[in-house]
C-alpha cells in the first residue's frame, strides 16, 4: 500500500479562479524520499495540505477525486485524525510555534495525540536528540533563531512519530550552512528511520540527487515523475531553472553530462578553474559607513564597520542568520542611527524590508506605489506618469486596481520594490528579497535589479542565497558577527570561499553559471583538442 | 517556574499592597515585589516604567485634589476644582497611594516573568481548556503584533513616509490587523495539523517541585500570614487629620518581617537550579 496516494485529484479554494490542484494523480511509497518540484503557485503547497486534510477542511473549498494517507481517506478523517499518520513543517516556522518553552512546543503534537502522559517528556527530548536540539530545551521559543525554529518545528513533527514526513520549503529562511544541515539531517531521518519524506524545496543543489524520486508539478499537474537523472534530462529541456545551479552551467556550456551534485561535477571535470578576479563597475560611492558601531536591542550587531554602495552597481551583503546583515542595511538606508562612526550618504535612500506585507498600506496596488509621492506633495501629473512607469517595470500595471493583501507572494516582493524606487532613492537596500522565490522569479528579480542600477541606483543586497548573489551581483560585502570581512570585493569571491561560495563555484572555480558555462566549453575544447 | 510557587509570594505581596495602611509596610511590599521582579527573566524596564509613572502620578495629584491635613505645607492661588492648599498628610498619603500602586504593579509584573506560561495555561486547561489556548495564543501574539507594528513603521520611514502624523498613524491599523488574521490563520492551521481538535487530549506530568519552588511557596505562605496580621489591625496607620508616627513598634517589625521573608523569596528565585 502506498504511503501517500492521490487518485485524480481536483481541488479549488473558495472563490479561486482556477483549481490549485487538476486532476492530479500521485503515488508516494513507504520509505521514499520524494522532491517536489515546480514555479510558485503550481500547487506544490496545496498538495502537501491536501495529504493532511487541511485542503478542503481547513480551507473549504471543493476537492474531486480520493487523497488516501497511510490507508485513511482524507475526506473522511480531518486532519486533528489524519495527524497520527502524517506531519506537516511548514514554512514559516514562527507562525507554527503554539508554546512558550521549547520542550512544552515538542510536547504539544504528542499531547494531542492523546499519548500516554508518562511518555510524552522522554519522547519530546528524544525528537529533539534527532534535530540536534537538546541545547535548545530549556530556552523559550522566542528567543530562537529562524534556523532554530525550523530545528524545532521538525521536532515537533518527528515527536509525533507518524510514518510520513512533509515538508513546505523548510530552508527558505536559514543561511547557507543551516540549510545544509536541515537538509541533510531530513536526509537522515529518511534513510535511517525510513520515514517516507515528501520535500517541496527551491534550493534543490543539495538535495536533488539525494532523492529518490522528483516530481515536478505544473498548474495543479504532476508533469513529471522519475529518478533524478531521468528529470534532469527532462528539465534541462523544459524549465532548467529547477535544477541545482551546477547542472545549470553545465546545460548553459552546452556539454553533454548532466552532473548532480558538486561531487559529481568535480569527478567529472577533474580540476577547478584558477580563480580570475572580476571587476564590478567602478561607480562612486552612493553611501559610505566609516566605523560604524551600531547597536540592535542590547547588542553591538555592527562593530567598527566601514563599506561602501557604489552607484550602478548590485552589492550583495552576505553573512550567517544574525550576522549583522539587516543592520548594516538599516544603517545604511539611514532608518537606524550609528552608535559611533559616520555615515556618508549622496542622495536619498530607500530600504525594501524583508516582508513584503509591512510595505501595504493602501487600498489599491497603484495608489500604495503613489503613497510616498503623495506625502512628497509631488505634482498630480508627475506621479501619474511615474505610479505608471513604476507599474509598467515592475509588471504590475495589470492588477493596478487590486487590494495589496489579494496579490500572490511574487507580486507582493515587486510591489513592496516599486513603492519604495518610485521615489528614485539614489541607494536601494533590500533585504532578503529571494525568501520563499523559484528559480525563475529569481531571474526576473536579477532583471530588475540589474535595470535600476543601469539607471545609476546602487542596489545593496542583503541575502543567503550565494548562487543568487553569484547571479546577480558585481560586488560582494561580507560580515560576520557585526564586523565586515570583506568590503565591495568582486563577485568572484563567491567561487573562492568557504562559507559565502555558490554551488557553481565550489565545482568549476567560477562564480556565476554564464562564467562557469564559458569556462566549461573551454576545458571541453582543450580536452578535444588534446 | 511552576504557577503555584509564583503565585504564592507574588499574591501575598499584592495583598499587602493593596490591603496595608502603614507606610513601611507599603514600602518593604514595594521593595520586594520590585527584587522579586529583578531577579526574574527580562525584560524588566517596561514594567518598572510603567510602575513607577502610574505611582508617580497619583502621588503629584493627590495634593491637588485633596482637602484634608492639619499641616499646610504651601498655597498657591485659587483654582476652580483644584485644593490649591498642599499639606504635609496629603503628601504622605499620595505617597503612600504611589506605594501602593507601585507595588501592586509589581508584584503582578513579578508573577507574569516568573511563571512558565505553558504550565500556567496547562492549570487553567484542566478547567477551561479552549479558554486556556486561546488565551495562551493570544499572548503570544501580542509581541508579533508589536513586531509588526515596529516593522511597518520601517518600511513606511524606507520609502519615504514618516506614520507619526495622527492622521498617517491610523494607517497603521488597517494592515496590522490584515496580518494578525493572517498568522492566527497560519497558526490555526499549524495546530490542526498537529493533531489539535482531533479528539482528547492529555498533558505531560507536571515535574516534581524543587527546592527553590518549595522555599517560595514557604515564603509565600509566611507572607500571607504576615498579610492576616494586617487584616487583623497590627500595624494601623492614619493619614488625617494629622499623621501618626511611622516608627510605631508593631509598624516597623511587620515591615521587617516582609522584607527578611521577601528577601528568602528573592535569594530563591536566584538560586541556580
Amino acid at each position: 500500500m502506498a504511503a501517500l496516494s492521490f487518485q485524480d485529484v481536483s481541488y479549488s479554494y473558495p472563490g479561486g479562479a482556477r483549481a490549485a490542484l487538476d486532476r492530479l494523480t500521485l503515488d508516494v511509497e513507504p520509505g521514499e524520499l520524494v522532491l517536489l518540484l515546480g514555479e510558485s503557485g503550481c500547487g506544490k503547497s496545496t498538495l502537501l495540505r491536501a495529504a493532511l486534510g487541511l485542503v478542503p477542511h481547513f480551507h473549504g473549498g471543493r476537492l474531486a477525486g480520493r487523497v488516501i494517507v497511510g490507508g485513511l481517506d482524507t475526506r473522511e478523517h480531518r486532519p486533528g485524525e489524519l495527524a497520527r499518520a502524517a506531519g506537516l513543517v511548514f514554512q514559516d516556522p514562527e507562525a507554527q510555534l503554539v508554546a512558550e518553552g521549547v520542550v512544552s512546543e515538542v510536547a504539544f503534537g504528542l499531547e494531542s495525540l492523546a499519548t500516554e502522559p508518562g511518555r510524552i517528556e522522554a519522547r519530546a527530548e528524544e525528537a529533539l536528540m534527532a534535530v540536534g536540539a537538546t541545547g535548545l530545551a530549556d530556552r523559550s521559543t522566542g528567543s530562537l533563531s529562524g534556523g532554530e525554529q525550523q530545528r524545532v518545528a521538525i521536532a515537533s513533527v518527528l515527536a509525533m512519530g507518524q510514518p510520513l514526513l512533509l515538508l513546505d520549503e523548510p530552508t527558505s529562511q536559514l543561511d547557507p550552512v543551516a540549510a545544509e544541515e536541515l537538509l541533510a539531517l531530513v536526509t537522515r531521518i529518511n534513510r535511517d528511520r525510513g520515514v517516507t519524506t515528501v520535500l517541496a524545496e527551491h534550493r534543490t543543489g543539495r538535495l536533488f540527487g539525494e532523492a529518490d524520486r522528483v516530481v515536478v508539478m505544473d498548474a495543479g499537474r504532476v508533469s513529471f515523475s522519475g529518478t533524478p537523472p531521468e528529470a534532469a534530462r527532462r528539465l534541462a529541456l523544459d524549465a532548467p531553472w529547477l535544477l541545482p545551479p551546477v547542472t545549470q552551467a553545465f546545460i548553459a556550456s552546452g556539454r553533454p553530462e548532466l552532473p548532480l551534485t558538486v561531487r559529481e561535477a568535480k569527478r567529472l571535470l577533474g580540476t577547478r578553474a584558477e580563480s580570475q578576479a572580476v571587476a564590478g563597475p567602478a561607480g562612486d560611492a552612493a553611501v559610505r559607513l566609516e566605523r560604524v558601531w551600531a547597536r540592535r536591542g542590547q547588542v553591538d550587531a555592527l562593530r567598527d564597520v566601514t563599506a561602501t554602495l557604489a552607484a550602478g552597481a548590485i552589492t550583495a551583503v552576505m553573512g550567517e542568520n544574525g550576522a549583522g546583515k539587516t543592520t548594516l542595511a538599516l544603517v545604511a538606508a539611514g532608518l537606524l542611527e550609528p552608535r559611533k562612526g559616520r555615515v556618508h550618504t549622496y542622495g536619498r535612500s530607500g530600504y525594501v524590508s524583508q516582508n513584503p506585507a509591512h510595505h501595504l498600506l493602501r487600498e489599491t496596488v497603484a495608489e500604495e506605489v503613489a503613497h510616498a509621492l503623495e506625502l512628497a506633495r509631488t505634482p498630480a501629473a508627475e506621479r501619474r506618469r511615474r505610479v505608471s512607469d513604476e507599474l509598467e517595470r515592475f509588471g504590475l500595471a495589470s492588477v493596478a486596481g487590486r487590494h495589496p493583501h489579494d496579490l500572490s507572494s511574487g507580486e507582493r516582493q515587486r510591489l513592496a520594490i516599486a513603492s519604495v524606487t518610485v521615489g528614485r532613492p539614489a541607494a536601494l537596500l533590500l533585504d532578503e528579497p529571494t525568501r520563499g522565490m523559484d528559480g525563475l522569479r529569481k531571474l526576473a528579480l536579477a532583471d530588475l535589479l540589474r535595470s535600476l542600477a543601469a539607471d545609476g541606483t546602487a542596489v545593496g543586497l542583503v541575502t543567503h542565497d550565494a548562487d543568487f548573489a553569484a547571479e546577480a551581483c558585481d560586488l560582494v560585502t561580507t560580515i560576520a558577527r557585526g564586523r565586515v570581512l570583506a568590503d565591495a570585493a568582486p563577485r568572484s569571491v563567491l567561487s573562492e570561499g568557504a562559507f559565502f561560495v555558490s554551488q557553481v563555484g565550489l565545482a568549476t572555480g567560477r562564480a556565476r553559471t554564464s562564467e562557469a558555462a564559458a569556462w566549461l566549453r573551454i576545458t571541453a575544447g582543450e580536452r578535444l583538442h588534446a | 517556574m511552576k504557577p503555584l510557587p509564583a503565585a504564592l509570594p507574588c499574591g501575598a505581596l499584592l495583598l499587602l499592597a493593596v490591603t496595608a495602611d502603614h507606610p513601611l509596610i507599603l514600602a518593604a511590599a514595594a521593595l520586594c515585589s520590585l527584587l522579586l521582579l529583578l531577579a526574574a527573566p527580562p525584560p524588566h524596564a517596561p514594567y518598572i516604567w510603567f510602575a513607577v509613572l502610574a505611582g508617580g502620578l497619583v502621588a503629584a495629584i493627590n495634593p491637588f485634589v485633596g482637602v484634608q491635613g492639619l499641616t499646610p505645607l504651601w498655597r498657591g492661588p485659587d483654582l476652580p476644582l483644584l485644593d490649591s492648599e498642599v499639606t504635609a498628610e496629603e503628601l504622605a498619603f499620595g505617597a503612600a497611594a504611589a506605594l501602593r500602586i507601585i507595588g501592586s504593579a509589581l508584584a503582578v509584573s513579578a508573577f507574569v516573568r516568573l511563571v512558565d506560561g505553558d504550565m500556567l495555561a496547562r492549570g487553567i486547561a484542566r478547567v477551561a481548556p479552549r479558554s486556556a489556548m486561546i488565551g495562551s495564543l493570544g499572548a503570544r501574539l501580542l509581541p508579533t503584533l508589536e513586531r509588526d507594528a515596529a516593522g511597518i513603521v520601517l518600511a513606511a520611514r524606507g520609502r519615504g513616509v514618516e506614520l507619526r502624523r495622527r492622521r498617517t498613524a491610523t494607517e497603521l491599523v488597517a494592515p496590522l490587523v490584515s496580518l494578525s488574521l493572517e498568522r492566527s490563520l497560519a497558526l490555526a492551521e499549524a495546530m490542526e495539523a498537529r493533531g489539535y481538535g482531533g479528539g482528547p487530549r492529555t498533558a505531560r506530568p507536571a515535574r516534581r517541585t524543587d527546592t527553590r519552588e518549595r522555599v517560595l511557596i514557604g515564603a509565600g505562605v509566611a507572607l500571607a500570614g504576615l498579610v492576616a496580621a494586617v487584616l487583623a489591625g497590627a500595624a494601623p496607620y492614619t493619614y488625617y487629620d494629622l499623621l501618626d508616627d511611622p516608627l510605631s513598634s508593631a509598624g516597623v517589625a511587620l515591615a521587617m518581617a516582609v522584607v527578611a521573608v521577601g528577601g528568602l523569596a528573592v535569594g530563591a528565585v536566584r538560586w541556580p537550579r
